[in-house]
């Protein structure tokens, strides 16, 4: 009877056995449908798809991007130093071919986009929310393929998520052409300004209509100068043969008509404007200028698109703080000072005494011999000063914001920088050597006793300038950011509303296009702002001057070689100059002369023409067209 | 316990013995040279050992028709010590010379491969001299083909490898037309006003070079001269 109860049980318990208690889900991870089912999820998902954007901000290196996490020390070699901009205190490198590779996390990216993109259709979320997801992936995915076409010509354009059902071969995309891809760029741009709106309810740093047309602006004028530039540097293969790189110069047209569409948009939303437009005096000028790089958010009329950097750590950080400031001001980092502003970009700001030129900075009284880098000759008659930046008067205001000049006060502090000095029996003492004594005073090479007294050629550790100038542009100058990884937390401004105005007078004078009196408003709002007083014509030198001085440092100089494909005629057996300062004692009071020269300890560098594209990594797994000469 | 011990010792030996094969693959047992040689005049073409023309070269037998790369001397002469005995497929591109089509070339023990080519430009009755302060270059230009001379130049170094990506000091001039065979054209390096790279009695090389419109092309030099300043 006992036996018999049992066995009646035993269908019970078989019943129980079939349920599903054993299929656990993990509990330290969120599962795909929980994460899309939630709008909080979603969110998540795209705070994470946001953080990987190839934004070129204060983490971009040579290396990649969110230089920020684990160890990021890279010696502060930032991408303005492969440029004619700047260069690195110790670091004389060019640019490696490993360098500003960005293969496999732009197609993780694109994966990660793809996945959200395919789900937009079977989430249960309003219609609002469905269009505002709808353009942010596509914005994010014309951002990324944007990073691709730059640096590798035609990819292969993966518009959903690859499944593997065990068949390698089925997985593997060939290339697009470059035309093709840069027209996926467009389209995207496209769909991103159809379905987003104005602006985030909370005013939240996320994609908006403005957003989208900025990112049209830049990426339609790079496409258009590729095709009107790509001939002056000519290349061949089967990349070339079968189109994978290059543009047919017939498709100049239609990009820059995009180019000025696009930015046009932005200028007549009424939503934008410069900040500070109109400053009393080229100091209040430079003083705008400058707060504008050390927080943007207190120019939300000028910035469109802001990436923030919320709090000191690993990947919410930056280094900007510890590796630029000039030495004297180093707050205990070890290795301070390593951007070198070259006399190169200082002589292309112009002069208030004579706008609407580039100003190369004259030494002499003769004046005809800013050609001549030999270095010192007792033969010439030197300009001297008083004031150590005295010979950078009158010079551009933005100079003065981006660059820490001579003498002049950083912190509370004045920071020297001298080159060494001329003897009284006009001899020279230069980059180094014991201090002299004349008229009864002493006087140290470097203009100060101790080596956390000056700011410039001193070698020691590779923290002095070597260009006579140390850096500003986005430094805070009140906080003194701790000597440790990523404690620095200033934003970046991704889009400018001056990027813009370039974008829009480049285009139409390269296209002859368009309103050519807006397109001199637009330059001349920008110089206007920086203290210039007197208009100057819309020509492509004074557009590209302009670019150079007033987008200094914003990681676009390097960008701009490219497309217009003049890299190869900059850096052809070239070196950079230094301007450097140096006290005369030959004369009583000593006075300060500079000296042109090319910068020490650095070799020419050379650009090739196949470094216009970066070379596809892993053609042997992936079967793709490698680019010419790889 | 005892045998775990002995075991241990003995499967070591063993795993030792099995994981290395012997690298008995043969090495490279061939070598290739050869001058760019003028098809017209027999004299070779004078050549840039960085960023000049190349010689491609694709070895048969392996499906990933791999391109190989050799760099050429400042005299036109190439050398490969290191190649395997094999078939190639060798050709110069993106040379100073009009292009020449793919050869398939058989390579065994020394194999000597000369190209003759149509250098673009031939530059001739080159005279380089110190006048005075100045170093002066003349020199006449015969091209080969329709385009237009680009530029033209006159390069110093301290080392032989003068020329246009080897240079301290340059002179050069775009004359962006198509040149005059008659004409004596005239370079000249100041001394004085490049003291910090011409010191006044070391030694130097001087190469006049010129450059033809073609996509890809590469300077036409004569032979370097030395001075001594």
């Amino acid at each position: 009877m006992k036996l018999f109860r049992c066995i009646l049980l035993l269908p019970v318990l078989f019943s129980l056995s079939c349920g599903d208690v054993l299929d656990k889900q993990p509990l330290d991870k969120l599962q795909g449908e929980n994460l899309f089912s939630n709008p909080e999820g979603v969110k998540l998902y795209m705070a994470n798809l946001y953080y990987q954007l190839p934004i070129e901000d204060f983490t971009f290196f040579r290396q990649g991007f969110n230089w920020n996490t684990g160890d990021p020390n890279n010696g502060g070699f930032a991408p303005a130093m492969v440029t004619d901009e700047a260069v690195h205190t110790e670091f004389g490198d060019f640019i490696g071919n490993d360098d500003f590779q960005w293969w496999d996390q732009g197609y993780k990216l694109i994966r990660d986009t793809n996945i959200l993109i395919d789900i937009i259709p079977t989430l249960s979320v309003s219609e609002d929310e469905t269009k505002a997801l709808v353009g942010e992936s596509a914005f994010i995915r014309a951002y990324a393929y944007f990073a691709l076409a730059k640096r590798y010509g035609g990819v292969p354009l993966i518009t959903s998520v690859q499944k593997y059902e065990g068949d390698v071969e089925s997985l593997k995309v060939p290339r697009s052409t470059e035309k093709e891809t840069w027209d996926f760029v467009l389209k995207e741009c496209d769909v991103a300004i159809q379905n987003l709106a104005e602006s985030w309810p909370g005013g939240e740093r996320r994609a908006t209509k403005w957003v989208a047309y900025a990112l049209k602006s830049r990426v339609a004028l790079h496409a258009a100068s590729l095709s009107k530039y790509g001939e002056r540097a000519p290349i061949s293969g089967t990349a070339v043969d079968q189109k994978l790189v290059g543009l047919d110069k017939s498709a100049a047209a239609e990009y820059y008509k995009a180019a000025i569409e696009a930015s046009e948009t932005l200028i007549n939303s009424g939503k934008f404007s410069l900040y500070k437009p109109s400053p009393a005096s080229p100091e209040e000028a430079a003083e705008n200028y400058r707060k504008l790089f050390e927080d943007p958010n207190i120019a939300l009329n000028e910035v469109i698109f802001i990436k923030g950097f919320a709090r000191p750590g690993a990947g919410t950080g930056h280094n900007y703080g510890i590796w630029y400031q000039p030495n004297q001001t180093a707050n205990g980092w070890p290795h301070p000072g390593r951007m070198n502003p070259t006399l190169d970009l200082i002589d292309a700001y112009e002069s208030y005494t004579d706008p609407g030129k580039s100003a190369p900075v004259m030494t002499t009284e003769a004046g005809n011999d800013i050609n001549d880098y030999n270095g010192f000759s007792a033969s010439k008659n030197y300009k001297r000063y008083d004031d150590p930046a005295g010979i950078y008067k009158d010079k551009d205001a933005r100079l003065w914001a981006t660059a820490v000049l001579p003498g002049t006060a950083w912190k509370g502090q004045k920071i020297i920088i001298q080159a060494g000095f001329i003897k009284p029996d006009g001899s020279a003492q230069l980059f180094g050597g014991e201090p002299i004594t004349a008229n009864g005073k002493t006087y140290y090479p470097f203009g100060a006793a101790d080596r956390t007294q000056y700011s410039g050629f001193d070698t020691w550790g590779g923290n002095n300038t070597r260009t006579g100038v140390s850096f500003k542009k986005f430094l805070n100058e009140g906080v003194n950011v701790a000597p440790g990884w990523n404690q620095t937390v200033s934003d970046w401004a991704d889009f400018r509303y001056a990027e813009i105005l370039l974008i829009y007078a480049e285009a139409i004078v390269e296209s002859g296009s368009g309103k050519i009196e807006e397109g001199a408003k637009a330059l001349n709002d920008i110089r206007r702002r920086a203290g210039h007083t007197k208009d100057i014509p819309l020509t492509i030198d004074n557009v590209i001057r302009e670019r150079r001085v007033e987008l200094a440092f914003e990681n676009k100089r390097f960008w701009d070689l490219v497309r217009r494909r003049e890299y190869h005629t900059l850096f052809n057996n070239s070196v950079r100059h230094a301007l450097i300062p140096v006290l005369d004692l030959r004369v009583s009071p000593a006075k300060y002369i500079f000296i042109r020269q090319t910068i020490q300890r650095l070799n020419p560098a050379t650009f090739d023409y196949k470094q216009y594209y970066r070379y596809i990594p892993g053609v042997g797994s992936n079967g793709l067209v490698q680019n010419p000469q790889y | 316990m005892k045998k775990i011990k002995l075991y241990i010792p003995v499967f070591l030996l063993v795993l030792t013995v099995i994981a290395c094969k012997i690298d008995n693959y043969p090495a490279t047992d061939a070598q290739l040279y050869g001058t760019f040689l003028d098809a017209e005049t027999n004299e070779p073409v004078e050549q840039d050992i960085i960023r000049g023309s190349t010689i491609e070269f694709i070895e048969h037998g392996y499906a990933s028709q791999t391109k190989q790369v050799m760099i050429v001397k400042n005299d036109g002469t190439y050398r490969n010590n290191l190649i395997f005995a094999n078939t190639y497929t060798i050709t110069p591109v993106r040379g100073n010379f009009v292009p020449t089509e793919p050869q398939e070339v058989t390579v065994k023990g020394e194999t000597q491969l000369d190209f003759k080519v149509q250098p673009y430009i031939r530059v001739k009755d080159v005279k380089i001299e110190k006048v005075g302060t100045k170093v002066v270059a003349t020199f006449k230009l015969q091209q080969t083909v329709i385009n237009k001379v680009k530029k033209i130049g006159l390069y110093a170094h301290p080392e032989p490898a003068v020329g246009e990506p080897i240079r301290t000091v340059l002179a050069d001039q775009e004359i962006n037309t198509v040149s005059d065979p008659n004409k004596i054209y005239r370079l000249e390096i100041d001394v004085p006003s490049n003291s910090s790279n011409l010191k006044t009695g070391n030694q130097y090389f001087f190469r006049v070079g010129a450059l033809i419109d073609a996509p890809e092309s590469k300077f036409n030099y004569a032979k370097a001269v030395r001075l001594t300043l």
